[in-house]
């Protein structure tokens, strides 16, 4: 019994045939059944996420044929009639395993190393288990895939740090503050991005957001969505001796906050840490207020920088990784020799081996 | 085994206080991005040479192992790996261990020049109970004062890393510099309190020994001048606001000076060498 694997992903389609795709999870086991019923898989998994769709089989079939049943499957299911290439892959043993164990350990991910996807994987195989749709060794292999993921995740750096700058900031938080509990957090003006890492504070436990915006009314919306308070634009700077930390991003042409301002507001706080966000551009902030002491200034370029170091750091890890799956994949696979990777129509060969 | 004293599973300990030293410059290289058991571990391993040593001095001479130079610095040295080993319990905080080592094996070094541990008399510098303890509490608050010390040094370290938006910043293991703030400052409190106790101890002695509650003598009003010091720190932090970095380099600056000036004042003392 061969481990096939046949699907699309934002590597190979747009999201507008992704969608076409996709299986409402409580369709998935209606689909699984028929997919059984037919003859095609003795056992099988429905990946469904919003940025892959993939069915994982254990089938007697030859792969070749395996693959264009499975296509087949596919569009019927979704009532698809165009004709399909490159946007499927399927993929045999060895290399449906290799690529199972990557995409458990988000290693196949749009955002390299993330988590969601190996509960998304979990969810899949569950549903499929629960009804007896998985059999020895579908469940050997996404036991084994869950195994792999740990392993990676707390063997080498591919999930470490954050790629993005909301969550950058929250690091960045961590690093000054005991705890996000007690701190308040200012927005001066509500941009997407300063609402993202106000969010992304307030999910970590940050006590509460006061929000300034020169439209008042927009202020109001968005501190009762955060469920906190707003406050006139003009007036931010009297916030300052109770918030420990303020995310800028008016569209002012000159800084808002220099020096000059914040050295006695530093006084009133009693020179309790202050972490500034700045992501405007032109700069809010005076880039010299970060030499006053107990004042830690970031701006978009140094939160940018920190997050392309970090993906920089794990994309680094990949050949570790790797290496951690070819070692898994191994025992796992039934037929020593390389199989033959092919196109969904069942020919046209092309070898991609993984490397023992 | 008679040829193996005390001083030679000291000088181990010291030997681990070393590779614990050089262990901190590998997590230095590494950003503190790696665990720090190693450290911890290997700090556990020395204290029980550091330990077995006390005890064979203390059983040996029938007297609380603080009668010299030597014996007061190791004493101070394990007073300080005592409270890490506790401290470190709590993972955030384990990293002080990495910290601590070079400061542990600086001392070692320092306290087996053979001049610093000269044979015994015949009879002891602290030779009854209120003694010993007076001497106890203040190199107990001594090992207080270097580990707030230590953990300064990690706030300076991770302070310095925030500032200059350096990725190790993050992709560090160290606690926050708030929580490493709270450590500093809870570690001098100790500090201060327990030389207190151990002050409050000094008229009593000089009543037993000289008749008087107070005798104009160096290291007595060193360590008074210590004592204010100490306080003086915390009430500008408290009062003041004078947290921050500027507190860190007080708490090292001050410990230096301690480690630096007390061995001098100790010896220029006439209470304390009669």
């Amino acid at each position: 019994m061969n481990i096939v694997v046949i699907g699309l992903s934002h590597h190979t389609s747009p999201v507008e045939l992704r969608e076409r795709f996709a299986f409402a999870d409580a369709k998935i086991p209606g689909a699984l059944t028929l997919l059984r019923a037919s003859g095609i898989a003795s056992e099988a998994v429905i990946l469904s996420t919003c940025n892959r769709v993939e069915i994982y089989t254990a089938t007697s079939l030859e792969p070749a044929q395996a693959f264009v049943e499975l296509k087949k499957f596919l569009k019927t299911a979704h009532a698809f009639e165009n004709p399909l290439g490159e946007e499927i892959y399927a993929l045999a043993e060895p290399q449906s395993l290799h690529h199972l164990f990557k995409v458990a350990s988000g290693l196949d991910s749009m955002v390299l190393g993330e988590t969601e996807i190996l509960g998304q994987l979990k969810t899949a195989y569950k549903i499929a288990h629960e009804h007896k749709h998985t059999g020895a060794r579908l469940n050997k292999a996404f036991q084994r895939a869950f195994n792999v993921a740990k392993q990676i995740r707390t063997e080498t750096s591919i999930q470490r740090g954050s790629v993005s700058v909301a969550s950058v900031a929250v690091e960045l938080a961590e690093k000054i503050f005991s705890s996000l509990a007690e701190r308040e957090v200012l927005v001066i003006g509500a941009g997407e991005m300063s609402e993202k890492t106000a969010r992304a504070l307030l999910s970590r436990g940050a006590k509460s957001i006061i929000v300034a915006n020169r439209s008042h009314e927009r202020a109001q919306i968005l501190a009762k969505e955060f469920g906190g308070r707003a406050v006139q634009f003009d007036g931010w700077a009297a916030e300052f001796e109770k918030i420990d930390i303020a995310i800028s991003s008016t569209s002012a042409p000159h800084h808002i906050l220099d020096r000059a301002k914040l050295e006695p507001l530093m006084k009133a706080r009693k020179n309790r840490p202050l972490l500034l966000i700045d992501i405007a551009v032109p700069r809010d902030i005076a880039p010299e207020v970060n030499f006053l002491e107990n004042v830690y200034l970031y701006n978009i370029d140094d939160l940018q920088s920190i997050a392309a170091d970090y993906l920089k750091q794990r994309k680094e890890e990949i050949v570790r990784c790797e290496a951690i799956i070819a070692e898994k994949v191994r025992p796992l696979v039934e037929i020593k020799s390389v199989q033959p990777r092919m196109d969904t129509n069942g020919h046209g060969l092309k070898t991609a081996s993984i490397k023992p | 085994m008679s040829w193996f004293t005390d001083r030679h599973f000291f000088l181990i300990a010291v030997a681990l206080y070393g590779f614990g030293a050089l262990y901190l410059v590998f997590l230095w290289r590494k950003g503190f991005r790696t665990d720090d058991r190693a450290s911890y571990f290997l700090l556990l391993t020395a204290f029980a040479l550091h330990t077995i040593a006390m005890f064979k001095r203390g059983f040996n001479f029938k007297e609380c192992p603080v009668n010299n130079l030597y014996e007061a610095t190791t004493f101070i040295a394990w007073t300080i790996v005592a409270a890490y080993l506790v401290i470190g319990l709590l993972p955030r905080l384990r990293f002080l261990g990495a910290f601590a080592s070079p400061v542990l094996f600086a001392m070692g070094v320092f306290a087996l020049m053979p001049a610093l541990d000269p044979p015994h008399a015949l009879h002891p510098n602290f030779s009854n109970g209120l003694t010993s303890l007076h001497a106890a509490l203040i190199f107990l608050a001594i090992g207080a004062f270097g580990l707030s010390a230590v953990a300064a040094l990690m706030f300076l370290t991770e302070e310095h890393n925030l500032k200059f938006h350096k990725l190790r910043a993050i992709f560090s293991m160290l606690p926050p510099i708030q929580r490493l703030e709270r450590v500093m400052n809870s570690l001098l409190l100790a500090g201060i309190v327990l030389l207190t106790a151990g002050l409050a101890f000094s008229p009593l002695l000089l009543k037993q020994k000289f008749g008087v509650y107070f005798k104009n003598d160096p290291l007595l009003d060193y360590a008074i001048f210590i004592w204010l010091f100490y306080i003086g720190l915390l009430v500008a932090r408290r009062w003041f606001g004078q947290g921050g970095r500027r507190f860190a380099w007080s708490t090292v600056g001050s410990f230096a000076f301690i480690l630096l000036t007390f061995w001098g004042f100790l010896l220029l003392s006439p209470i304390h060498h009669p």
